[in-house]
């Protein structure tokens, strides 16, 4: 593949995972992980370490945006974050010292769970949800 | 409730779009929990965090989906900084690769967040179960 050729696809694969993450809520590694590793053939750490310094920027640009029109908490998400961050610092520390394929099957199966529950509210309550 | 006093700016707003009536200042309990687990698995797995702290303020914290996802994005700024840190002190970060994506996940924050702004909880709601299990499926055919 050309330089140039994987430049673009990297800049149009960020292209759809902003849009996911400033959607969804999420930092969008979870898309970002396994496109580096599985499509530009980055080892696992180095796809983490790489999707987490692409998440960062993406997260300020989305917060900034819905700060200035007022939707969320900044407070609580701080407050979060905060918190957040002694996990993060003891869950990267954990991953660099072990391989973790169990560990992303059983996190996927939650993932599943919780999303066909989601997926199950929306059905059954009818429009007048809050 | 406690009486803490919320900032006036979060409230009442011209945009109107918000649920308004329910502010999603969180309890410590969840703040705790919701933000071990969602930076244990960040660090661990090189994500956000997101795909499980939405989930916990929505059906653990009762926040409207809107509020969780935009409360989600805000808490993945100081994780991922930690991340980073760590992850950069090891050595790991592809520069390169990170800089192309994020010009493009710039771009993409942006509208995102703008169709966040616009659509109804139960869309995002719906939106949001599709992807976990769409990122369920990859993660389980991918290894």
């Amino acid at each position: 593949m050309s330089t140039a050729l994987t430049l673009a696809i990297l800049v149009g694969f960020g292209l759809l995972t902003g849009g996911v993450a400033g959607l969804l809520g999420v930092g969008g590694g979870v898309l970002i992980v396994p496109f580096l590793v599985l499509v530009v053939g980055v080892p696992q750490h180095a796809a983490n370490a790489t999707s987490l310094l692409v998440i960062l920027p993406t997260a300020i640009v989305a917060t900034t945006m819905l700060r200035r029109r007022g939707i969320g908490d900044l407070r609580s998400a701080l407050q979060l974050g905060t918190i957040g961050a002694i996990g993060s610092a003891g869950g990267a520390l954990v991953a660099l010292a072990l391989p973790a394929p169990t560990l992303r099957k059983l996190f996927a199966l939650l993932l599943a769970l919780v999303g066909l529950r989601m997926i199950r509210d929306t059905l059954r309550r009818p429009r007048s949800a809050t | 409730m406690l009486a803490s006093p919320v900032p006036g700016r979060v409230g009442a707003t011209a945009v109107g779009l918000t649920t308004g009536s329910r502010r999603s200042a969180l309890s410590s309990r969840h703040v705790l929990g919701i933000g071990i687990v969602g930076g244990a698995l960040s660090g661990l797995l090189g994500v956000g965090g997101g795909t499980v702290m939405v989930p916990l303020l929505v059906l653990w914290a009762a926040v409207p989906q809107r509020d969780a996802h935009a409360i989600s994005l805000g808490a993945i700024i100081p994780i991922s900084i930690v991340g980073v840190l760590t992850y950069g002190i090891a050595g790991e970060i592809r520069p390169g690769d990170a800089i192309a994506l994020a010009i493009g996940s710039m771009v993409g924050a942006r509208l995102g967040a703008g169709l966040l702004v616009r659509a109804s909880d139960r869309t995002l709601k719906l939106g949001f179960g599709i992807f976990l299990v769409a990122v369920a499926v990859t993660m389980v055919s991918a290894r």
